[in-house]
């Protein structure tokens, strides 16, 4: 993630967002529980391991879409407000910081995309079938719709700028929120999100 | 700013600026060149012998050879009739006033970049040259030795001091603010509404950074065609610009009409309809008055910036200028000195003659009154009383004279000189 930005953006701010968000990550899982399990790792086949890869590289693209919207968003607002302290020194300009939304979200969603299809597959294949009743299958599907509308508009509908960062951040959004209700009302079920 | 010696006509400078005035009220006081010698007849009817009228976006100030208050007073008159509601205390209120000694330190600041929003910007030279040109047939003696000084104060500045190092005009702060808008500014395009040195200079700064200038909309299109010839663009009238906002990344208004041209009615649909498909539209606005309706802002596409703004982001490229300070300002003392010295001194040969003159003339008939009732003495002893009244005359004014002329070298000989002239009657130089 910090790779893309630094490529898209030649040193910029996102580090300062991408690092305290990566720690926090890190942290949470590790207070969470979710510690690597070498056995289990070892005990899936190749399907899930690349559900398990694809799924959170496309997440990290979306967390990186969210960043680049939000230093968008503050960029937009000192520029309109004609403010010109430290975010207008230090943020990327705002047609980078819209170029590195697009490619996060368009390169993201995919590989969100097929992490979700290769889980309904190995789940129709190794766990017995497709239990869409499942809450965190029916709020994944949720999220993926949100982050699905966030892309559309962008892609089809041509959004760019202030709209399109806030239809990312709507999306980000959308899975931050799931994760966290389903990890208070459903302990575990937040795991396979 | 306080005076220094007030006795009679002396060098003054009332004005308002950047620090004292808001960018509305400079506006209001800003004259064009046209407007110049009318305003400083009506100074000038009101006491001033000399004046000069310095009117950029940051400064209108009056530099005044004045006796007394009326022709200050005319000057805050005259600029309190351009204000729409006048505050309590007149147009005085957002100025100030240096007198003497101060004043020909003030212009020199000024002429140096010292006293710029954008520290040691150099067209404050240009435009000192101009004020100077256009007030030539008002400016009378004094003021063009001053202005003349305060060019090469200006010059000797930047040449020996580091203060007009790096680019931090307002031009250049155009291209920054655009470039944290678009990013790399190469291949953007950019129409360009005016044709004075300011719109040309932004216009040049654009161009060397790679963005296309497609449009030099000008009143009158002589000039227009000129710079649209340099940088590759087509020279328009302005009504033809208006339809081309749908399409410009950005738009550079450096016109200098007494009002907004840009405004809602002419370009507000155009901007915010379908054609842009909210792309960002960058508009500079290097005008004073200000080019641009500022109610265009409230589009979501529109990033608006005026010369405040502008400047506001160069002097935060000023700040390496800063060490050069202390060098700067020692040369415009040195050559503060140099000029109250010459100006000091302007009348002292002449009054000394003059005194000496009526003291010796007075000598003579006293001695020669007093010899008419002498006669019994030798023509040695006349000799020897003519030589003691010659002696005591000497010896009465010498103090006088070494004081006058000290004086005049410290930069105080004008007071003295005023003294010199009440105390024993003198009339006052032509």
């Amino acid at each position: 993630m910090q790779l893309a930005s630094e490529r898209l953006l030649r040193g910029s701010a996102v580090s300062f967002f991408t690092a305290p968000l990566a720690t926090g990550l890190v942290g949470f899982a590790l207070l969470s529980g979710l510690i690597p399990s070498a056995e289990a790792i070892g005990a899936r086949n190749i399907w899930f391991v690349l559900h398990v890869a694809l799924s959170v590289l496309g997440l990290a693209l979306m967390a990186l879409a969210f960043i680049a919207a939000a230093l968008y968003l503050l960029q937009f607002r000192e520029l309109k407000a004609r403010r010109f302290g430290q975010v207008f020194q230090l943020f990327p300009p705002l047609e980078r910081l819209d170029q590195l939304n697009r490619f996060a979200l368009v390169a993201g969603f995919p590989a969100l995309t097929l992490g979700v299809l290769l889980a309904l597959g190995y789940g129709a294949q190794f766990s017995g079938g497709l239990h869409v009743a499942k809450a965190q299958v029916v709020w994944g599907i949720f999220t993926w719709v949100v982050l699905g509308w966030a892309v559309w508009v962008r892609v089809v509908r041509h959004w760019a700028g202030r709209r399109a960062a806030l239809a990312s951040i709507a999306g980000f959004g959308a899975v931050l929120l799931v994760y966290v209700a389903l990890k208070l009302t459903q302990p575990g079920a937040e795991r396979f999100l | 700013m306080t005076g220094q010696t007030e006795i009679g006509g002396g060098i003054k400078v009332v004005g308002v600026n950047h620090h004292t005035a808001p960018l509305d009220v400079r506006e209001r006081f800003a004259h064009g060149a046209h407007e110049v010698p009318r305003a400083l007849a009506r100074v000038m009817a009101a006491g001033a012998s000399g004046g000069v009228l310095l009117s950029t976006c940051n400064r209108t100030e009056f530099y005044l050879v004045a006796d007394d208050e009326p022709a200050l007073e005319a000057v805050w008159s005259l600029l309190g009739e351009r204000l729409p509601v006048a505050p309590a205390g007149g147009a005085r209120e957002y100025g100030y006033i240096a007198r003497d000694r101060d004043a020909v330190r003030h212009l020199y600041r000024v002429s140096a970049g010292l006293d710029s929003v954008i520290l040691g910007e150099s067209q404050i030279q240009g435009q000192v040259r101009e004020a100077w040109e256009a007030s030539r047939a008002q400016a009378g003696p004094v003021l063009h030795r001053l202005f003349q000084s305060a060019l090469y104060v200006g010059s000797r500045v930047r040449t020996e001091t580091g203060l007009g190092m790096g680019t931090a005009s307002a031009a250049s702060a155009g291209v920054a603010v655009a470039g944290k808008i678009f990013g790399d500014l190469a291949g953007r395009t950019a129409l360009i509404l005016g044709a004075g040195d300011m719109a040309e200079l932004a216009a040049t700064c654009l161009s060397d950074q790679g963005v296309q200038i497609t449009l030099v909309a000008n009143r009158t299109q002589e000039r227009a065609r000129a710079i649209a010839e340099r940088l590759g663009a087509r020279a328009v009238s302005l009504d033809e610009a208006w339809p081309h906002f749908a399409t410009t990344d950005i738009a550079l208004c450096s016109t200098a009409a007494p009002h907004a041209v840009v405004t809602w009615e002419r370009v507000g649909t155009v901007i915010g309809g379908g054609a842009r498909r909210g792309r960002p539209l960058c508009i500079l606005d290097l005008a004073v008055p200000r080019d641009v309706d500022p109610a265009l802002a409230q589009l979501e596409n529109v990033f608006l910036y005026d010369v405040d703004d502008l400047q506001t982001v160069a002097a935060q490229a000023t700040a390496r200028r800063r060490d050069e300070i202390p060098a700067a300002e020692r040369i415009v003392e040195e050559e503060t000195d140099l000029f109250w010295a010459w100006y000091g001194g302007l009348g002292v040969v002449p009054a000394i003659k003059e005194l000496r003159q009526r003291m010796d003339d007075l000598r003579a008939a006293e001695l020669e009154r007093a010899l008419r009732h002498l006669g019994h003495l030798s023509p040695e002893d006349r000799a020897r009383v003519e030589q003691l009244s010659q002696t005591l005359l000497n010896k009465f004014l010498h103090q006088p004279t070494i004081a006058i002329k000290t004086a005049a070298e410290e930069g105080r000989g004008y007071g003295l000189l005023e003294a010199l002239r009440r105390l024993f009657g003198m009339e006052p130089p032509a």
